[in-house]
């Protein structure tokens, strides 16, 4: 798996692609978790190159958005594909994270969520 | 699909189940398992033998887990052997999904896709071995 970053505005874009693994989730919580202790409070995580993930995936996602929530951040999870949107469903976090199916879909709903 | 069984042994280490991922996916590719039914049963292997080797050992060094997977008729038979501590996953108890985010555990995702994915998920404990079945229909 390879992690790229971009800062697009105020939105910090994270780019994952191949595999969310076992052996890939400790680098990517590294650097997502590391983001937040920096300073990002607009955290967009593309998956649109994401071709499978799991549990341990799945937790990085989930402490992320944890630790955005009490810190009035935003985590926006975009272009899921299919096999893994039906894994988000499976483990109810789509109802408790932010999915935008486009990265455009995504800014917008960034710019329409209000900072204190 | 066609009929056919593969034993996969892998030592019980996190590196060694990317190989177990691909030896998965080439065995299904050649036996025409349908492609979502390949997922599925590539990512509940991947989440068990996780466990297995995170887990089951106090020392898992020199250790060994068994995989076989086994397709005929209209089914996709699965297990995971290993001589680890008795554990068995489905006594885990399952997130709750209707939690808020706050209120949301990082525990029990894995095996929680285990149930969801399959059909039909067994436990055994036989002799000195953990024996976990996974079974899923071809639709």
């Amino acid at each position: 798996m390879q992690i790229k970053e971009e800062k697009q505005g105020d939105v910090m874009i994270v780019n994952i692609d191949d595999h969310l693994d076992t052996a890939a989730a400790p680098l990517f919580e590294q650097r997502l978790l590391g983001l937040i202790d920096a300073g990002e409070r607009k955290v967009l995580v593309d998956c649109s190159r994401l071709e499978y993930v799991n549990s341990a995936g799945l937790k990085v996602f989930l402490l992320a958005a944890k630790k955005l929530e009490p810190l009035n951040g935003t985590l926006i999870i975009g272009c899921l594909a299919p096999s893994v949107l039906m894994i988000f469903e499976m483990i109810g976090f789509t109802r408790i994270m932010k999915i935008a199916p486009t990265r455009e879909d995504a800014l917008k709903a960034f710019s329409s969520t209000v900072t204190p | 699909m066609h009929e056919g069984s593969i034993s996969i042994r892998i030592e019980a280490d996190v590196r060694e189940i990317e190989r177990l991922n691909r030896l998965v996916r080439q065995f299904g590719e050649l036996h025409e398992v349908p492609s979502r039914t390949l997922y599925a049963v590539n990512l509940a292997l991947d989440e068990l033998v996780t466990n297995v080797v995170l887990y089951g050992y106090d020392d898992p060094t020199g250790k060994e887990v068994i995989i076989k997977i086994a397709t005929g008729g209209s089914e996709l038979v699965a297990s995971v052997c290993d001589g680890g501590r008795p554990f068995n996953p489905l006594d885990v108890r399952p997130p709750d999904l209707n939690a808020p985010l706050e209120d949301r555990e990082l525990g029990g995702l894995g095996v929680h896709l285990v149930r969801s994915l399959m059909d039909h998920v067994s436990y055994s404990r036989e002799g000195d071995q953990n024996v976990l079945t996974i079974r899923k229909k071809i639709r």
